[in-house]
């Protein structure tokens, strides 16, 4: 019995009267795609901030891999390995895809060369070329960031999360915003990254978590309301009740319960 | 892109050329008194950059670079004027001066970002213009101190010195060239990138693992250096130092040839400085309103070229290659995206 | 050092600390809603000493100044911000730039057509009062109690007029506003050109009580920005209160040490205030 990728002990988040995550106990195991689920406002994206350091929780611990990691800032968390997407997805949109890559890569490092050029670190240069052709955007690599189509954003941010060898990756939302075709070639790539890499998706596209997740956690209100299989989760009446108003939803959730 | 990088190449070896040439060149057209005026293009220059450092590379707005300019200028001139130090000693003076000011301030200023960054600069650059001129007897307040340069180089009988007009050019042209090559070699290099990381979204920037505190205060002792080794190099060449150059109009006015010439290009600062001391010096002997031009112009950059002019000059480079090379794969961004827009 | 002397600094701090209340919250609601470092500020002031001084030169009477001074800084504030500020909207990370080039064209018109030699205008009201042992000029009671009526006024257009609710509103929540139906533009123009009357209005009271120069601006805005930020930005309450207090304690200060040390020590009240508390020293609205 392994440690858990990522286990959370009461972990709490006020906004001023509001408690966005609320007293949440979780633990993901490792080896499987996680997906959380629920509705607008239930604290997912909450909860990511607070795991990757961006926000600082008001009660509660975060463990990863059985390290307690709360409270760290959001380059030392990186550093140990946890990367995450953002929800509205964002690059450095005036360097080009390869710098992109390449700032990624190097940022890894503890120290920074000031001096010597980037471009003469050959062991980044392979890397970075490598996953430009992991993410299929060898013909857009020089390319400003800033220009690219919205769904080659999100596949460029995946690739940074990528190239830096992430033990944990969180991806918040990864197909938002997609067409149907770049949303199956997001699917695609994730999967063949959870082969290797412990991944948490945050979703709202009812197709893409049952048809991609190993486990869902639902949560609502800021803390847990179920967690497990998709069939589990599909047939449970709390998960339907909290869909409520969501028809479309409501239909991939029958439909799951009788794959 | 490839042309528009040739066309520059060739640019500035003329541009080299001509530097080289300047002491004997430029009289031969104009007059000798020119010949110090372009010197002092280089050291006002080099003060330019420094704000273009921050803000141009790493997104930081600092109204109080003077504040360094100052240290490194009145280390040199209380160096050799009081600690009676020689030439290297108190260039080192000076320079070191203004790095550990960069140091210690920074660590405070760093903390803060966009309005209440440059506004502590100023804060900090203010009270030690205040402090400068209160304490008199060291500084010699607004009238500020003079004093009589020891030689820089002295080999037996020969001496090299500053009194010589045509090796104090050469001596500061070397300084400003090498201070603008390190500067090349930190953007090309690691840093440099992560520092553009950081300016574009510095959110992200801390995902990926980068220190954003630390680059940044990195990037503000660098500036700090370059900033004092003009401070230390403009009190060298007029033999004085006064606390009126530690005022907020000398930062602010670096920022605007920072701005006008393009901010986040390693020669935007030199050619804003040399358009705007051109211009003084072509003006004032005929009309003394010539703070007004810079006002204009000020103005008039921020709402019509925000990119400065060599940001323009790379903009219609790249468009007139893209439109001979046909291919359309000159890829534009928005026009205002080379600046933070966001806070 | 006199009991008096003390009381005599103290009392010309306070006055001074009024009029500086009333160029500060004009520097306040720029900066709180357009967003702007306004450098030029101080050189709004310096304006209003010099066009208080050209009406009394046209009209042979100083108190037509106090009404024609905002007046045409109302209009000046309104075409700047249409010519100047609006359009910089999109780079708002360089409207400082803008803002210190302004402050140099103001500088050099003023000392183009007012000329660089100092000047001094003698009070409206002669005469003085005895207080604190000495004999105290009445005018500058009367520049108090104007600047304390001026300050009352702005509050009040703030709380019971539309347009002051609007530069509420546009100041809490500049989206919501918009959303439910805030003319945001018209907001902006009418808080640049009171942002500009404000300081203009200050150097009409002020001017009789100190020179009008063309560098008149530059002593001031320190000041000024010290108040904004140790009162909080967006705490207009605060921001007045900062500067009476702050002008007050220079004063005092001055006592017994000289007035660059008094300075100074406002700076550096104001630095720790802004690594420390960014929000400042008063309760309040907090943005």
């Amino acid at each position: 019995m392994t440690e858990p990728v990522l286990r959370t002990e009461n972990l709490t988040k006020r906004f001023g009267g509001l408690t966005a995550v609320d007293n949440l106990s979780l633990s993901l195991p490792r080896g499987r795609l996680q997906a959380i689920i629920g509705p607008n406002g239930a604290g997912k994206t909450t909860f990511f901030n607070l795991v990757s350091g961006l926000l600082g929780a008001d009660g509660g611990r975060v463990f990863f891999l059985g390290r307690d990691i709360t409270g760290l800032k959001p380059h030392e968390i990186s550093r140990l390995g946890i990367k995450r997407t953002l929800q509205i997805k964002s690059v450095f949109n005036q360097l080009t895809v390869a710098e992109n890559l390449w700032v990624t890569r190097q940022a890894g490092n503890r120290f920074l060369h000031p001096f010597r050029a980037a471009s003469r670190d050959l062991e980044t240069k392979a890397r970075v070329e490598q996953t430009i052709e992991q993410i299929g955007m060898t013909a857009l690599a020089q390319r400003p960031a800033g220009t690219l189509s919205y769904g080659d954003v999100a596949m460029l941010e995946i690739g940074m999360a990528l190239i830096s060898e992430p033990r944990l990756l969180l991806l918040d939302e990864p197909t938002c915003g997609m067409s149907p075709a770049e949303t199956e070639r997001a699917v695609a790539k994730i999967r063949e990254l959870a082969r290797t890499i412990d991944i948490v998706i945050i979703e709202h596209d009812m197709e893409v978590v049952f048809g991609m997740a190993d486990d869902i956690t639902v949560m609502a209100q800021g803390t847990v309301l179920a967690s497990g299989s998709p069939k589990e989760i599909a047939s449970d009446e709390r998960v339907r009740e909290a869909y409520l108003g969501r028809p479309e939803d409501e239909d991939y959730v029958e439909e799951a319960a009788h794959a | 892109m490839t042309g528009r990088i040739i066309i520059e190449r060739c640019v500035m070896l003329a541009f080299a050329a001509f530097m080289l040439s300047v002491p004997w060149s430029v009289p031969a057209v104009v007059n000798t008194f020119w010949v110090s005026v372009i010197a002092e293009i280089l050291i006002w220059s080099l003060f330019a950059s420094s704000v273009n450092l921050l803000f141009g590379y790493v997104g930081l707005l600092s109204f109080g670079q003077a504040l360094f300019f100052g240290f490194g200028m009145y280390g040199v001139g209380i160096g050799i004027d009081q600690l009676h130090l020689s030439f290297w000693p108190a260039f080192g003076f000076g320079i070191v001066a203004a790095m550990l000011m960069a140091l210690v301030s920074g660590i405070f200023a760093v903390r803060l970002t966009w309005h209440y960054f440059a506004i502590i600069t100023v804060v900090f650059s203010l009270i030690f213009y205040f402090l400068a001129v209160t304490m008199k007897p060291l500084t010699g307040g607004d009238d500020g101190i003079n004093f009589t340069l020891p030689p820089t180089f002295s080999f037996g009988g020969t001496q090299w010195s500053f009194t010589n007009a045509t090796f104090q050019y050469f001596f500061i042209l070397a300084t400003v060239s090498v201070c603008f090559y390190l500067m090349h070699l930190v953007i090309r290099s690691p840093l440099g990138k992560a520092f553009l990381a950081i300016r574009d979204n510095d959110v992200r920037a801390s995902l990926i693992g980068l220190n954003v505190y630390l680059l940044r205060l990195t990037a503000f002792v660098m500036a700090g250096f370059l900033a004092g080794v003009a401070g230390a190099l403009f009190a060298f060449f007029g033999r004085y130092a006064s606390a009126s150059y530690m005022f907020y109009h000398v930062s602010g006015e670096a920022v605007v040839w920072a701005i006008v010439g393009g901010a986040g290009t390693l020669f935007g600062p030199i050619v804003g400085t040399s358009l705007f001391i051109i211009i003084r010096e072509l003006v004032s002997t005929h009309w003394e309103h010539h703070s007004l031009i810079v006002g204009v112009m000020a103005i008039l950059v921020v709402i019509l070229a925000p990119k400065g002019l060599v940001g323009l000059w790379r903009d219609g480079l790249d468009r007139l290659m893209a439109r001979d090379a046909g291919d359309g794969a000159a890829e534009k961004l928005p026009a205002d995206s080379k600046l933070r827009t966001d806070p | 050092m006199t009991m008096d002397t003390l009381l005599l600094l103290a009392m010309n701090g306070l006055i001074w600390g009024l009029i500086i209340a009333l160029i500060a919250l004009g520097l306040s609601i720029i900066f709180g809603l357009l967003d702007i470092i306004n450098i030029a500020h101080g050189d709004f002031f310096m304006v209003g000493t010099v066009l208080a001084w050209a009406s009394l030169e046209a009209t042979g009477n100083f108190w037509i100044g106090f009404i024609l001074v905002p007046l045409i800084c109302l209009i000046l504030g309104a075409l700047i911000q249409v010519a100047v500020i609006q359009p910089i909207r999109g780079v708002a990370a360089l409207s400082i730039v803008a803002t210190f080039g302004l402050s140099l064209i103001l500088q050099e018109v003023v000392r183009m057509t007012f000329g660089a030699t100092p000047r001094r205008i003698l009070p409206p009201i002669s005469g003085t009062v005895p207080l604190f042992g000495i004999e105290y000029e009445i005018y500058r009671l009367f520049a108090a109690a104007l600047s304390l009526a001026a300050l009352a006024a702005f509050f009040v257009f703030l709380q019971h007029t539309k347009l002051g609710t609007w530069m509420r509103a546009v100041r809490h929540d500049r989206d919501t506003a918009i959303a439910m139906g805030v003319p945001a533009q018209r907001v902006y123009i009418v808080t640049f050109a009171v942002g500009f009357a404000l300081a203009g209005f200050g150097g009409v009271v002020a001017a009789p009580i100190t020179t009008v120069d063309f560098r008149g601006g530059v002593d001031l805005l320190p000041v000024c920005f010290i108040a904004v930020i140790i009162g909080g930005l967006g705490n207009l309450p605060g921001t007045a209160a900062a500067a009476i207090l702050l002008s007050l304690l220079e004063g005092i200060i001055q006592s017994v040490a000289n007035p660059t040390v008094a300075r100074i020590s406002s700076l550096v009240l104001m630095s720790a205030v802004l690594l420390l508390r960014p929000q400042g020293l008063f309760k309040g609205h907090v943005r």
